[in-house]
């Protein structure tokens, strides 16, 4: 019956995305997308390190900004962890984590401009945000008889340090560290706006057609990542805290009263700055709701919707790369280099190869999206996959796949695809920033045009939106009783 | 130290009512054991004592023992001082034990056997090894009254009653669930059996012989 | 425990803001072009202004337009060159702040629109109904000459907004991707500054039978330097004077030929005015 429930509301989403794709801008229209690729795909075989003058800098930069983003956002969501009972965090919570950090450092650089603190917190707060709700997780999963066992009045600080904290301990380790992995990614896209990450010099040579710089970029950013469980080892994880934000550079110095003008002007709604008081307000936000919000929230939502089809789709196609049942050895780890290769490439840079190669619509977009997310949904059900035992005689191939292995992992893998839709929404808004009309264009235009007023409107707009998604999913997760353990649901 | 009373309790578990409603008097200084077979509510009865008393300073080691796998045993066994120290003394404690709090529960271990595994984590223990630990730490919380559940079930006959020795000598006010129907009526004065959810049985355990009990064992 | 120590240590140091013996003088430039290009050229004119007001003169690199602007604003950098809308953005938010110079070549500037030859528009073909329904890329949302004055000429020909006008309209970011954007066929047509045009074509690196430009705008004001208004007190008296006249008598060829430039004449704010107006009409300025 609850397999039935779950094919039904596959369906139903396939059924939604087609309906999508009649009203989503698809069409291909390049007439010679093969020049440029081809010295694309000659440009990333031949990585040229020499070209990129300061790439040991941009490395170190790049780390130190994960680390201290993500270290400041680990202590700020475990302090919220602790009271996420309360409506009013949980809420905050929500809200924080839902805005996109090239959002956050957007707006931190209308106050702090080019200097480190923008990109530290727009990593430490959203990060913050997840943080607190995943370790809130984590704490409440935990076996609550050693504090029930404990003598009265032991003190909620006592209980908390002696009970549920060592016995999450670990949980909350290895989640953390995996989420260094994404502090990375978030770093280095931080640069596409300034930051002075890999992303930075990853934009430029893309920009540029530097194609054998953005191969050595690329190369390196993979091999971080890959080799991050050999280098973040728990002993050496305070001098790393201790140097990082030494390495941060210094960029340009914060004039305080800058950010007073951002609180007290840049955000207040044009018509009541200019003084025509809340009348004006009515037809401003109208304006805004009418010509701009809609219209992004229908294109986000028609992306969302046919990525996430798609995703699913991709990822049920590429798990088989990384499980044993289906591979041996040498090509199961061939397969987990093409999986590490498809989710760490940030969504940007495959939305803009694509768009080399489609032109623009929706299509790159949609692409771009679903590979780095089926990628990582693909990873996570190939590892939960390897959990199962086959009896001896079982079925190979393609009988395997389709009578032993598929029906088992179907109920996680709709629980993961769940959890990322809200994830796949918030992506969009870098999308937008290449030119998809989803709400975070018109939040970049917003921002280009320096009305920080409109683009904290359709700021917020969007992380209720990201936040209605949630909700649904969460409760469609809970109809069907679809869960997956905090500590598993990696992926950035 | 007044009695301690339970009036008319009952507890249920989704539709059905899995104990009572019963009511009982436990008087200072009486050492109760609660007698019956699996599933006839010991562990039910014990948990609603503990909700009932926990706040005059009871003391529980629950069936599963409610130890924390990642900490030591000395941890562990600090535990049941929590309350008797302040917060920056059991943060510092985490890290870095005093000497006077080692010195006050080093004793407790010796006697239950385990003092060599003092700084071994719960987790990698044999569960032995694990229900003393859960008893050290009732021992050094020294509460008022103890409320055990199947205390010393995995432990062989000495060791068992060294245990309860031990327990029955910190605690002379307790309630144990106990399958063991001799250790029962050598440690208790009072045997209630509980069958079905309700008191079947209540008496001094002087007047009572194995055989006396042996029917609540019954299918 | 040790390491949430380390944690507020991080977060504090990172609050301290290192402290500059001498206050350096910090300019930035719109991104408009290719970024080797533009750091190479503005390290340059960075050198020579050091030398010329003895001064420490630094150049700060920026991702967008609008950074560019809100750098300025901020006080992080004090002089900026900027196109004209994005001049007009930044004067408006820093009182007392004014243009100092432009190009003689920003007096009259213009854009070029340029076809794919599938397209089959031929060269100077001039804007028609043939353009309707195909693709069209402007450069950064907030160029002048990329964004700015074709949407405003393209408006007044086909008397509607673009989006209207053309089956899709994008935004490349930069001069040089409109380029690469309209050569690979992604666009089918596209708004580009002439002077980043003209300096590629000449550098060989656009094939000109596959691109080719089908019409040019009029001529209006473009790129200026800007300087912020409270220079005088902070770097000292006829601070300002000096910076204009340092970029007026700018007269070696190899730096001129970076922007490219022929030379520099002064500006004021009242060059810009039509900008102004324009960036009301089509709504990019709060009027």
């Amino acid at each position: 019956m609850r397999q039935s429930a779950s094919i039904r509301l596959s369906l139903a989403f396939v059924l939604v995305a087609f309906v999508c794709l009649l009203f989503a801008d698809l069409q291909i229209s390049t007439s010679n997308p093969w020049q440029e690729l081809g010295r694309l795909a000659l440009g990333v075989v031949t990585p040229d390190f020499a070209a990129v003058d300061y790439l040991g800098k941009a490395v170190i930069r790049t780390l130190a900004f994960a680390f201290v983003g993500v270290a400041l956002g680990a202590g700020g969501g475990f302090m919220l962890a602790l009271c996420f009972r309360h409506r009013v965090i949980r809420a905050g919570c929500a809200i924080i984590r839902a805005v996109h950090e090239l959002f956050w450092a957007l707006l931190f650089l209308q106050c702090f401009g080019l200097h480190p603190l923008t990109g530290v917190l727009a990593i430490a707060i959203p990060y913050a945000g997840i943080f607190a709700k995943v370790y809130a997780e984590i704490l409440d999963e935990t076996d609550p008889e050693p504090a029930h066992a404990l003598p009265a009045s032991s003190g909620r600080l006592s209980t908390l340090l002696y009970t549920r904290l060592p016995l999450a301990w670990s949980h909350l380790v290895s989640y953390t560290a995996y989420r260094l992995e994404c502090g990375l990614r978030s770093s280095a896209v931080l640069g596409f706006i300034g930051m002075p990450t890999l992303g930075y010099y990853l934009e430029s040579s893309f920009a540029q057609g530097h194609y054998s710089s953005v191969g050595a970029l690329l190369l390196i950013f993979y091999v971080l990542i890959a080799t991050l469980k050999l280098w973040v080892r728990p002993r050496l994880l305070p001098l790393y805290l201790m140097a990082a934000p030494f390495l941060l550079g210094s960029g340009l110095p914060i004039a305080w009263s800058n950010v007073s003008r951002f609180l007290t002007q840049d955000v207040i709604p044009a018509p009541i700055r200019s003084g025509e008081g809340i009348a004006g307000l009515g037809p401003w936000l109208g304006d805004l709701l009418t010509d701009q919000a809609l219209p992004g929230i229908l294109n986000t939502l028609l992306l969302t919707q046919i990525a996430l089809v798609l995703t699913g789709a991709l990822a049920l196609l590429l798990f088989p790369l990384v499980s044993s049942h289906f591979t041996r050895r040498l090509s199961g780890t061939a397969g987990h280099m093409v999986l590490v290769i498809l989710r760490s490439t940030p969504e940007y840079l495959l939305a803009f190869i694509l768009l080399q190669l489609w032109g623009p619509s929706m299509l790159p977009a949609v692409v771009a999206l679903a590979i780095h997310n089926g990628g990582i949904i693909g990873h996570l059900i190939g590892q939960r996959s390897n959990t199962l035992r086959l009896r001896p005689d079982a079925p190979h191939g393609v009988e395997r796949y389709a009578y032993e292995v598929v029906p088992r992992l179907y109920g996680p893998f709709l629980a993961l695809l769940f959890y990322r839709w809200e994830i796949i929404m918030r992506e969009t808004a870098i999308l937008g920033i290449l030119g998809v009309a989803t709400l975070g264009f018109y939040i970049d235009s917003a921002i280009q045009e320096i009305r920080i007023d409109r683009a904290l409107v359709l700021i917020l707009i969007t992380a209720l939106l990201n936040i209605g998604i949630d909700s649904l999913a969460r409760h469609l997760r809970a109809r069907l009783r679809l869960r997956y353990r905090a500590n598993s649901r990696q992926g950035c | 130290m007044t009695s301690l009373t339970l009036h008319e309790v009952v507890a249920d578990y989704g539709e059905g009512r899995v104990l009572g409603p019963l009511s009982l008097t436990l008087s200072p200084g009486e050492r109760v054991a609660l007698v019956g077979k699996s599933g006839a509510g010991k562990s039910t009865l014990l948990h609603l004592m503990y909700s009932h008393w926990r706040h005059r300073n009871a003391a529980l080691i629950p069936q599963q023992l409610g130890l924390v796998d990642t900490l030591s045993t000395f941890h562990n066994v600090y535990m049941g001082g929590l309350p008797r120290h302040s917060i920056h003394h059991n943060l510092i404690t985490l890290a870095r034990p005093f000497r006077r709090d080692i010195d006050a529960i080093f004793p407790l271990l010796e006697r239950l056997e385990i003092a060599d595994k003092c700084w071994n984590r719960a987790g990698e223990l044999s569960g032995g090894q694990r229900q003393r630990i859960a008893a050290a730490r009732a021992l050094y919380q020294a509460g008022s009254v103890l409320l055990a559940d199947e205390p010393v079930s995995s432990l062989d006959g000495p060791q068992a009653a060294a245990a309860m020795t031990a327990l029955t000598e910190t605690y002379d006010t307790a309630v144990l669930a106990m399958h063991d129907v001799e250790l029962a009526l050598r440690f208790c004065d009072r045997v209630i059996g509980i069958d079905q959810g309700t008191i079947a049985l209540d008496q001094p355990s002087r007047r009572l012989a194995t055989s006396d009990v042996l029917p609540l064992y019954a299918s | 425990m040790t390491h949430r120590l380390m944690w507020l240590l991080g977060a504090t140091l990172l609050l301290v803001t290192p402290v500059a013996s001498a206050e350096p003088f910090v300019f930035t430039a719109i991104p408009d072009e290719d970024e080797t290009r533009l750091q190479k050229r503005f390290q340059k004119v960075a050198d020579y202004l050091t030398d010329e007001l003895d001064h420490d003169v630094r150049f700060v690199p920026v991702k967008s337009y609008s950074a560019a602007v809100t750098a300025f604003r901020n006080d992080q950098v004090q002089l900026a060159w900027f196109g004209g809308l994005s001049g007009v953005q930044a004067r408006e938010r820093v009182p007392g702040s004014r243009a100092i110079a432009q190009g003689v070549e920003d007096t009259e500037f213009r854009t070029y629109i340029i076809a794919n030859e599938d397209t089959r528009l031929e060269t100077d073909a001039g804007l028609s109904d043939e353009m309707r329904d195909l693709s069209l890329t402007f450069g950064s949302k907030s160029s002048t000459s990329g964004r700015l004055m074709p949407e405003y000429y393209l408006r007044e020909h086909f008397g509607e907004p673009p989006e209207e006008t053309f089956s899709r309209v994008g935004f490349s970011g930069n001069h040089s991707r409109t380029i690469s954007l309209v050569a690979s066929g992604a666009y089918q047509l596209g708004a580009v500054n002439y002077a980043v045009w003209e300096n590629e074509v000449e550098a060989g690196e656009i094939d000109t039978d596959a691109v080719r430009v089908i019409w040019k705008t009029p001529r209006y004001p473009d790129y200026q330097w800007t300087i912020r208004g409270d220079i005088d007190d902070r770097f000292g008296d006829g601070f300002t004077e000096q910076v204009q006249q340092a970029l007026l008598t700018m007269d070696d060829p190899d730096l001129l030929e970076s922007f490219p430039r022929e030379g520099f004449i002064k500006a004021d704010n009242d060059d810009y005015a039509v900008i102004k107006e324009v960036g009301n009409e089509l709504g990019l300025l709060d009027p």
